[in-house]
């Protein structure tokens, strides 16, 4: 069995498999816990549609909070558009997609798709450097934020050097390593803070209709 | 009694009380206990505390910083420690190792929680964090970070390490219920002085539909704010009261807190409350005072409330907007800048009423740039302004609303909270700055329309 | 008739020199080597002895032999099995029986040492009387030959990595040539069939040269394995564009467009389909509509389904999936239910 077929086989089945009982496993974890019960009278009965509004607007701060972030947020969405976009667009991914979900859709030219996937990687690296030099992500990183960072940078690195043919006796070995790094990205996703994919937008509506409980958008 | 005689009065007594402050410390009770008695403790509240919505928080977080960027303490210092989610490591930790989904693993692969760590953060949930809010505001995923501050709080005063300082006021405000020796002797004598201007201001009524609760820094400093609360009471015809028996609307052990006296403080108001069967409870200008008996109270008791609690603000815009009250224009070209107190705006929900009194008292409102839910605090509320220490903090949170405050063009700052006038005076003197700070309450009671049994704004009696 | 020399043997046969001059002009250009050398190559090949080569056909369909050996026409490809002395190949040669394994030995013991030895077919362990020739086991008849090889050619994936026999689950226990024998030169021209100029290509330049080609990592001779069918595949312009056929014989298809979600294998696979192509140039498999099978790779049977695209991985089914949901569910469940019971049990916060 070559690295390629692990990687396509038992690597994927498994992968697969351990994600999915992580996910379950911690977000019942946690959502399963004691709901203290607040019996203060609410300020209206809008939390619903608040929690909605979160789960959009939280993405949109206000200009004089946004201000403070602006970079940051830019780079954010970038990278995470960008990424997402080269997954799920690249024609060869296609087939992937198809066999999970039954069906695909059009895709985009894979030059396009390579040179989105070299920005998002640069997005990533430079984000990685500002993690290591800036006075408050210097203090709260740990070693969760740096492996999910370099999760993050693999499928795209090891995807480009396949698309680029830059070992082309062994192609094979590299879309190996392309599907064993995307492998290792669904392993950890449970485990490290790449969970957020899985919490956020509950979470903001979570919150939403917390502060909507006291009269307060947020 | 003239204006600028009541300010002078306003700034000695102001300045009594710094003196009083500066004491605390040492007067605090000393709460001697082993380390791991320590850390015992501690490790208890926030297991018990960490329900299922905090447990949300803590597994979402991504650590982008930006929760940092929102907050004053970290905008005015650039030091990374103060970003809010620091504050919230311990909470973390703590979380995961003892109920977490995988604290089997988790146990195995971090360090156990310590004393050092515990003393470390006291800094962190104390002195610069007056748990305002702003941070929750902007974090992108929607982490309550704040109320994670305040669960920190809990164990680190259950652990005996709140600073001196808030220690010394739980102890006083368990023991005799009040705050700084504003107790029912100084109510008294001050209710006797508003009697004395011709303001009526009913003691222990037994049956009464309005209670109306007052503050320290009203009974000590702010006496004209008290003296226009009544009026403005005694101009809708309402029918209300003060009660000896629960008056004081700061809670301390809300702020440090020490569940104990939060809720001992909580039930003195609700049994007053429920003694003259008041439909209403009504919050003076404290900030903390209003989220910690609205929203929190009715946890503390055990029960929902049988009476509607509200700030003086949120009265006074009831009224306005029922026609009950009109207000005169305070005349042309008073162009003041509105500072919502944090408690009152962001963690209450009391933020179209100031305004709606503003309109309608037709001053020139010029907004600050951040406002709202996005008001920048005032840095010394959550009982910063009483932590010596902190001083250097709170003065970097002042420049902060400073800048904010100079950029509308504004003559005058209005507020609806004796700790962010307290706040502001001292930032203003130390960094001398002229820009008066006026009460909310005070520019009501100036713009009262038709003349109530109180004399004028001005006259003296 | 061993020790006549090359070229005397070919004009013996009636190939003129510019026939033989025009077969070295490919051969240079299949090795890659500059025109100018099929003159060299010529003169080497025409003093060279005619080397004997002993053909053993192991557990194999015949196809590697039908494939080179299209003798209907006179080929250039054939020329080369005039220049060599096929001493044994049981499916062509006209002994049978006793003789055809004395003719063998015979042939072994004329040139110890020196004999090419050709394989083609896997070699079953399971069982040796899954395949036999004149009652001597594959197994044994591969060692006893290999000993006096100079060079052992194994032709065909089967020879070369194991093949169809091999594929899950082996029933017959199919092994490649490198399995067995770990002490001589074994160059690998794999392919289910191979390129018929691929053999006559090796052997020239085995000829000419009298060494083994430049291998790859698997045994292969570089020249001719040494590059991708995707990186010479004439679809390629499609692929990088991003038009794929979807299904056979959809408007993509009769396009022309890439074959890749049809399962093409023309990534992963080396070998010279794209540019020498078959049947003297005709076509190749992509060109006639079909996706590559990688038939030149070890485990082609075994790498997913022809018709399942490279990119496309075996995750499970919903089936799978869900019950590793309900692994998940279950611990999560029972991880909050106790410590729902600690919560319980710390008492209501007294601070002091």
């Amino acid at each position: 069995m070559t690295l390629f077929d692990f990687a396509r086989g038992p690597g994927m089945f498994w992968a697969t498999t351990i994600m999915v009982i992580g996910i379950v496993w911690r977000l019942a974890g946690a959502v399963l816990l004691a709901r203290h019960k607040d019996r203060s009278t609410p300020r209206g009965d809008n939390r619903v549609a608040a929690g909605l509004r979160a789960v959009l607007m939280r993405s949109v701060p206000p200009h004089e909070l946004e201000k403070h972030i602006t970079f940051q947020h830019l780079t954010g969405y970038a990278w995470h558009i960008g990424w997402f976009v080269t997954f799920l667009f690249f024609v060869p991914h296609m087939p992937f997609i198809e066999s999970i979900l039954g069906f695909g859709w059009p895709g985009l030219p894979n030059q396009a798709i390579v040179m989105l996937a070299a920005i998002t990687l640069a997005i990533l690296l430079l984000l990685l450097v500002r993690r290591i030099v800036h006075p408050v992500l210097k203090v709260i990183s740990d070693f969760d934020d740096y492996v999910s960072t370099l999760l993050a940078c693999a499928p795209l690195v090891t995807g480009i050097v396949a698309f680029a043919h830059l070992f082309p006796s062994h192609h094979e070995t590299m879309i190996g390593l392309h599907i064993l790094s995307v492998e290792a990205l669904m392993v950890w996703l449970p485990f490290g803070k790449i969970f957020h994919c899985v919490t956020g937008l509950p979470l903001r509506f979570q919150i939403g209709a917390a502060f909507a409980r006291r009269g307060v958008k947020a | 009694m003239s204006a600028t005689i009541a300010a002078t009065e306003e700034r000695a007594a102001l300045e009594r009380i710094a003196e009083g402050v500066a004491r605390l410390a040492s007067s605090a009770p000393e709460v001697d206990l082993p380390a791991d008695e320590r850390v015992r403790r501690a490790k208890r509240v926030f297991i018990e505390k960490t329900d299922a919505r905090v447990a949300l928080d803590l597994e979402s977080c991504l650590h982008c910083g930006m929760c940092a960027e929102a907050c004053h303490f970290y905008e005015g210092t650039g030091q990374g420690r103060y970003a809010p989610i620091h504050k919230l490591k311990l909470l973390r930790k703590v979380y995961r190792r003892e109920l977490g989904p995988f604290r089997l693993i988790q146990r195995l692969l971090t360090r156990d929680l310590t004393v050092a760590e515990l003393e470390q953060w006291q800094e962190l949930v104390f002195d610069s964090c007056t748990e305002c809010g702003r941070c929750d505001m902007i974090c992108p995923v929607g982490v309550h970070l704040s109320r994670g501050v305040h669960i920190t709080r809990q164990a680190l005063t259950a652990a005996g390490l709140a600073p001196a300082e808030l220690r010394a006021l739980d102890a006083e405000q368990k023991s005799t219920g009040a705050i700084l020796g504003a107790g029912v002797e100084k109510l008294r004598s001050a209710l006797e002085e508003l009697r004395s201007q011709g303001i009526e201001a009913p003691l222990d009524k037994p049956q009464a539909e309005y209670l109306l609760l007052t503050t320290a820094s009203d009974l000590l400093i702010y006496h004209r704010s008290l003296a226009a609360t009544a009026r403005i009471m005694n101009h809708l015809g309402l029918d209300w009261t003060f009660a000896s028996s629960g008056f004081e609307a700061a809670n301390s052990g809300a702020v440090s807190g020490d569940e104990t006296a939060q809720r001992q403080a909580t039930q003195r108001v609700v049994d007053a409350a429920l003694a003259c069967g008041a439909k209403f409870v009504v919050v003076p200008e404290c900030g903390h005072a209003y989220p910690a008996l609205r929203w929190e109270g009715p946890n503390q008791v055990g029960r929902a409330f049988p009476f509607q609690v509200l700030a003086i603000s949120e009265l006074i815009g009831r009224e306005l907007e029922s026609g009950r009250l009109r207000l005169k224009p305070l005349g042309p070209g008073k162009r003041v800048t509105f500072h919502d107190p944090c408690k009152f705006g962001r963690k209450g929900g009391v933020i179209d009423e100031p305004r709606k009194a503003l309109a309608a008292l037709e001053v020139d409102l010029r907004e600050t740039e951040s406002k709202g839910t996005t008001n920048y605090c005032c840095g010394g509320g959550g009982g910063v302004f009483f932590i010596g220490r902190a001083a250097p903090l709170r003065n970097a949170a002042f420049n902060i609303k400073r800048k904010q405050f100079d950029a509308t063009g504004a003559d005058s700052v209005v507020t609806s909270c004796g700790s962010c006038r307290m706040n502001f005076a001292v930032g203003a003197q130390r960094n001398n700055w002229n820009v008066p700070v006026e009460s909310l309450v005070e520019l009501v009671a100036d713009g009262l329309a038709a003349p109530g049994p109180a004399t004028d704004r001005g006259s003296v009696v | 008739m061993r020790d006549v020399l090359v070229g005397d043997y070919l004009r013996g046969r009636g190939v003129s020199r510019r026939s033989l001059l025009k077969f070295c002009a490919a051969a240079a250009s299949w090795m890659a080597l500059p025109p100018t050398m099929a003159q060299e190559i010529a003169a080497a090949i025409e003093k060279a002895r005619r080397p004997s080569v002993i053909w053993l056909p192991f557990q194999e369909c015949t196809g590697c032999t039908e494939s080179i050996t299209r003798a209907e026409t006179a080929t250039l490809e054939s020329l080369i099995f005039d220049a060599i002395s096929l001493d044994y190949q049981h499916t062509l040669q006209a002994a049978a029986g006793d003789a055809a394994e004395e003719a063998r030995h015979q042939a072994m013991k004329e040139n110890w040492g020196k004999y090419l030895l050709a394989v083609d077919g896997s070699i079953p362990l399971a069982n040796p009387g899954y395949s036999t020739i004149a009652g001597v086991s594959n197994l044994d008849m591969l060692l006893e030959a290999a000993k006096g090889a100079a060079a052992i050619i194994a032709i065909g994936t089967c020879a070369a990595f194991g093949g169809i026999p091999a594929a899950r689950p082996n029933p017959t226990g199919a092994v490649a040539v490198s399995d067995l024998i770990k002490d001589k030169p074994i160059i690998n021209v794999s392919g289910c069939p191979p390129i018929p100029v691929v053999i006559t290509g090796v052997l020239a330049q085995y000829l000419t040269f009298g060494s083994i080609p430049d291998l790859d990592r698997l045994g292969r001779p570089r020249a001719f394995y040494g590059q991708s069918i995707h990186d010479r595949c004439y679809r390629r312009p499609f692929y990088e564009r991003g038009q794929f056929a979807e299904s056979f014989d959809d408007e993509g298809a009769r396009k022309g467009w890439c074959l890749f979600k049809l399962g093409c294998k023309g990534p992963i696979t080396y070998n010279s389909c794209a540019t020498i192509k078959w049947n003297g140039g005709t076509s190749f498999p992509i060109e006639a509509g079909h996706g590559c099978i990688g038939c030149a790779e070890p485990n082609f049977w075994d790498k997913g389904g022809f018709y399942e695209a490279l990119s496309v991985s075996r995750w499970g089914t919903f089936g799978t999936v869900a019950a590793a949901a309900a692994v998940g569910a279950a611990a999560g469940v029972a991880s909050a239910a106790l410590a729902r019971h600690r919560q319980a049990k710390a008492p209501e916060g007294e601070s002091r």
